[in-house]
């Protein structure tokens, strides 16, 4: 049962990814990267990683995927706004690129998993035993990452004045 | 059953679909999308070993890519909008010049 189920999110986040490269109209791109990210957190769960799990679907699913539908609405972009004439000869190349690094990828695990065996060990990633590390071995990358988010809110504000200054004025401000 | 080698295969997927992304979008929101997907390999790829190592740290380090994912989409974001209003265009290769 459980190898039914990786099956099928593995098959729907692949497709949910193909989907952010393919189509064209940027709001499927981001309705894709939706989906994937919902089976990537399903996949976790399989795995019993039940805390990353949850938190990948809010954090992400839940808010940065909306902020980019957000962006994505709010600059009202369409599907015409991005065909350009060479597209398809680049798309092409880079999937022989991309074909390339996956075949690269399958030779490194090939000698990996020749040299190693792993079983599925019993941790459990639950609230519980996250926390109880997050907040002793790791208590300081956990504190420094607020020092980020700090960062960037500063960054998101001084970006944003710029963009409401026009003109002579924001020639002045630079 | 599936194996360490099954996961990581879907990792690698991911991740290729992903530099494809990169590689081949002139939309920088696509660009930032397709990086999101880089990441969402590489953290499946954390999971995965940290269930099969016995080791949670795997999972803790997901838990801090994630946070710092949301800053980058958050300031990536901003820049996107910034250049909209700018330039009127989102298409990387119509941004000749880094000065404003």
């Amino acid at each position: 049962m459980p190898s039914l189920f990786f099956y099928f999110f593995a098959a729907v986040m692949i497709l949910g990814a193909l989907t952010v490269v393919l189509a064209r109209n940027p709001l499927y791109n981001v309705l894709g990267l939706v989906v994937a990210i919902f089976s990537l957190s399903s996949l976790f769960i399989l795995l019993e990683a039940f805390f990353v799990g949850i938190i990948l679907l809010l954090v992400y699913a839940g808010a940065v995927l909306i902020f980019f539908l957000f962006v994505v609405m709010c600059l009202n972009l369409n599907a015409d706004t991005f065909t350009t004439a060479k597209q398809t000869r680049f798309r092409i190349l880079g999937a022989i690129a991309g074909l390339m690094f996956f075949a690269e990828l399958l030779l490194a695990l090939k000698s990996f998993l020749l040299a190693h065996s792993m079983e599925p060990s019993t941790v459990r990633g639950t609230i519980e035993t996250i926390g109880r590390i997050l907040f002793t071995e790791y208590l300081l990358p956990f504190e420094l990452t607020s020092l980020l988010l700090l960062i960037a809110i500063f960054g998101i504000v001084s970006l944003a004045q710029g963009a409401f200054n026009t003109g002579k004025e924001d020639e002045a401000t630079l | 059953m599936i194996g360490l080698g099954n996961y990581l295969i879907l990792s690698g997927v991911l991740f290729s679909i992903g530099i494809w992304g990169v590689v081949t979008s002139r939309n920088v929101l696509k660009v930032l999308l397709s990086m999101e997907l880089l990441l969402a390999a590489s953290n499946l790829c954390f999971v995965v070993f940290s269930k099969f190592n016995g080791d949670y740290a795997g999972q803790l380090i997901v838990f801090f890519v994630i946070l710092v994912a949301a800053a980058e989409v958050a300031v990536g974001l901003a820049i996107i909008v910034l250049m909209y209003k700018r330039l009127n265009t989102i298409q990387a290769d119509e941004l000749k010049e880094m000065k404003w």
